[in-house]
């Protein structure tokens, strides 16, 4: 008994493009000198490097703590001012919200280009205007991560079901108060837990403003870096390491009782 | 208490569906009036138009004489109570806040934007409250009562507007038929008792007949039935629901459900299917 | 009066506002907070604005180009590496793939602490041990992807459904052959996601290596502002602008295909 052909195996493209992908990344490393024998010579430098840290040298910790606070405020009052921010923009941003689809692009569009902007970018920019010290630190991440929260709020307040915003605006609310009263309510879970994220990364992100003069550890890191002070470094790393964990388990026990 | 003129409204979508062809239709002050209609006829396209939430292609929507238009549509909609198919309540937000969304009209100021709401409004909210049977559920999360009780929420919440106009999109479509009695019972009341204009879409036939003074029966954007509920005969119905479609399996199906025991009775005949 | 039953608002919303507040008034002079410094800035802000029009230096356009394709090169290759080694590191640390309870365990403390510190500060110890160029720069940023690629990947493996995995096995699969006929095909779409976005995520980061010498753009970035060059800073921004909305655009249209 003949059974009928099996039809035509479909083209499938994964080969390709997994061929495609290995072919650029072959193209690109040779072309940045990063070769497979670079990284592993690198990793091998790594090592004796690393070994270099084995002994931190707590002396100055007094000194390490005071800059990780600094370092953590800085992160602290950039995620508030984000916050402030980001719920200013995104009712304007969002689609079914916004007053107008005019306002609406343009809220869009100016959130992407102040999101391009890296921090460290925004950070020399606002050193030049106000001078050293954690301040444009603050502002820097308040702006940069501003507009992050704002896309992403915008995003959840247009996930809303539309007939809830609908209820609210027939009874004759003005934009404002759809907003306060449909819009936030409704994603309060997810408003608290992209402030939290926010949070832990502007606290990380801190850290490395110093080296643009704003404040914080970043600073005394370059400076034991390039005075060969592997044993200092080893401690201020530890301390920021300890630090940034510590965050990570208080914003997942906060993530975890916003439930 | 309010008289709504339709004036010519139509509505064509963007993507070319003609939902509404142009209608013309007076509804007096103080009338129960139902959108009798199969799905897709246009029921809700027309009910939207009076307040706004749809715009009509061509024509005006008046309300007591006054065009329904950018410029008044906030003060017109605070005049307006609406009653959504799907409750369209705020779930985190206890009962009492969303019955006074209904307020929100009323209240331009700061306060509003913080919950804060005038000791006059919290009364209202409480009188309302009364009115549909939930003044023990008052702090509750809205999203943690029943469907019927949502939607005592969401009539509550139309009333805290003193409206002088109800809508109701198919206020019942999602309850079953004891508490869709309950639900049109509340409605039929606030019409005859507060003489609010009340017009209901919806498409049981057997709801339409206890409850309605008038019917206007759609399809495909057409009316095609315009006349007080006496005169809804097995041979109108056909006109409503079409050919191929028995307008009787609809009476005797709906019939035996809605029409059933008659408690307390709420007038105009319980017609032959 | 609030809509509650005492008249204030609810217990838990104060309680929160009340404890964020008094954070925010401790941490306030660490931050240096001083809204009267920000209002005097602005003018020096409106300057800097007003520099910025100044006509573009365009001679440096190809300069410009080059970096910017490095950049782009860094992030791609910390991107494809990241991948590719948190597909087996994702797999050691997933509770119910993973060989052993233990390396589970210990896995998932590696790949925490590989996401804890910020990437530059990766990228400043690396500089340190294989020298400048772009080599530290993909260390750096491979390292932290393949720390929050690792644990996604992982997470998204305890979450998979078991049917497949015990069908699979019932017929005789080995280890390996479970992993890949069950585990993988509900697994693949949601790692595309993740990656596409830590590709944005690299390639923001990967315009400021160059701060510590990691290769890119950075280094251009930060000279052109110390020394004033507004004629290049303006271009810099709109090419970093451009670059990272064309990676979103074309990640968009990615999704689109596959997900």
């Amino acid at each position: 008994m003949a059974l009928p052909p099996l039809p035509k195996k479909p083209f499938n493209p994964t080969p390709v493009w997994v061929a495609l992908l290995a072919a650029l990344f072959y193209v690109v490393a040779v072309e940045l000198d990063v070769g497979f024998a670079e990284l592993a010579w690198g990793a091998r430098d790594m090592v004796e490097f690393l070994s270099r840290f084995t002994s931190p040298d707590f002396s100055d910790l007094g000194r390490y703590a005071r800059l990780m606070g600094e370092t953590l405020a800085i992160g602290l009052w950039g995620t508030a001012l984000a916050v402030v921010i980001g719920m200013l923009a995104a009712p304007f941003a969002a689609r079914n919200l916004s007053p107008s689809p005019v306002v609406y692009r343009v809220t869009r569009e100016v959130l992407n280009l102040v999101r391009a902007m890296p921090d460290l970018l925004l950070a020399l920019i606002f050193v030049a205007a106000i001078g050293l010290g954690p301040l444009p630190g603050v502002l820097a991440l308040g702006l940069h991560t501003g507009a992050f929260l704002g896309k992403f709020y915008a995003e959840c307040l247009e996930r809303v079901d539309r007939g809830t915003y609908e209820a609210v605006r027939a009874s004759g609310a003005n934009f404002l108060q759809v907003t306060v009263w449909a819009g936030w309510p409704s994603i309060l879970q997810e408003l608290v837990s992209y402030a939290i994220y926010v949070l832990d990364r502007n606290v990380r992100m801190a850290v490395v403003l110093g080296l643009v003069g704003a404040g914080g550890v970043g600073i005394a890191l370059t400076t034991t870096l390039r005075l060969f002070e592997y044993s200092r470094a080893s401690a201020l790393i530890l301390v920021v390491l300890a630090t940034i964990l510590a965050i990570d388990y208080l914003s997942a026990w906060l993530r975890a009782k916003v439930r | 208490m309010s008289r709504i003129e339709i004036a010519s409204v139509s509505k064509t979508y963007d993507n070319g569906v003609a939902a509404l062809k142009p209608i013309t239709v007076d509804i007096a002050a103080g009338s129960f009036v139902v959108l009798l209609g199969p799905s897709g006829a246009g029921k809700s396209t027309l009910l939207r138009t009076l307040n706004g939430l749809e715009t009509p292609s061509t024509g005006e929507v008046r309300i007591d004489g006054e065009v329904l238009g950018r410029a008044n549509l906030r003060a017109m909609r605070a005049r307006i109570g609406m009653v959504f198919q799907q409750f369209n309540l705020v779930g985190r937000l206890n009962v009492m806040t969303n019955v006074l969304c209904g307020r929100l009209g009323k209240r331009s100021g700061l306060g509003s934007l913080f919950f804060l709401m005038r000791r006059s409004d919290l009364e209202r909210g409480h009188a309302v409250l009364a009115r549909v049977g939930l003044t023990d559920k008052a702090w509750e999360r809205a999203d943690r009562l029943s469907g019927g009780q949502q939607q005592r929420v969401g009539i509550g919440r139309a009333l805290a507007q003193e409206p002088a106009v109800l809508l109701a999109d198919e206020p019942v479509s999602n309850l079953d038929p004891a508490t869709s009695r309950e639900i049109m019972d509340l409605i039929s009341d606030i019409c005859r008792r507060d003489g609010v204009t009340t017009i209901v879409s919806l498409h049981q036939v057997e709801l339409a007949r206890r409850y309605a003074d008038r019917v206007i029966g759609l399809n495909d954007g057409n009316v095609v039935f315009d006349g007080p509920v006496g005169d809804l005969t097995e041979e109108v119905l056909r006109r409503i629901y079409g050919d191929g479609e028995d307008g009787g399996e609809y009476g005797g199906e709906y019939g035996a459900e809605y029409g059933g025991e008659d408690e307390g009775g709420h007038g105009g005949d319980v017609a032959d299917a | 009066m609030w809509p509650t039953r005492s008249g204030w608002p609810p217990a838990g919303a104060l309680a929160a506002a009340a404890a964020i507040l008094a954070l925010l008034a401790v941490a306030a002079p660490a931050a240096e907070i001083d809204p009267l410094r920000v209002i005097d800035s602005l003018g020096a802000m409106a300057d800097f604005a007003g520099h910025l029009l100044v006509a573009p230096d365009w001679s440096y356009l190809p300069d410009l180009a080059a970096k910017m394709l490095e950049t782009l090169a860094i992030a791609f290759l910390a991107t494809v590496i990241a991948a590719v080694l948190s597909f087996p590191l994702g797999i050691l640390a997933a509770r119910n793939a993973t060989p052993h309870v233990a390396v589970s365990h210990l896995t998932r403390q590696l790949l925490s602490v590989m996401r804890a510190l910020p990437e530059l500060m990766w990228a400043l110890v690396f500089v340190s041990a294989v020298g400048l160029g772009p080599l530290p720069g993909v260390m750096a940023l491979a390292l932290v992807a393949t720390g929050f690629l690792g644990k996604f990947f992982a997470e998204t493996i305890e979450a998979v459904d078991t049917g497949p995995i015990e069908g699979v096995a019932a017929h005789g699969a080995g280890w390996l052959q479970v992993r890949r006929y069950a585990i993988l095909p509900q697994v693949a779409p949601d790692f595309i996601g993740i990656v596409l976005y830590i590709l944005d995520h690299n390639l923001r980061a990967a315009t400021v290596l160059g701060l510590v010498g990691a290769g890119g753009i950075g280094y251009d970035m930060v000279m052109s502002m110390r020394l004033f060059q507004y004629d290049r800073i303006g271009l810099i921004a709109l090419a970093i602008y451009v670059a990272v909305t064309v990676l979103d655009r074309a990640s968009d249209q990615l999704r689109r295909r596959v997900i």
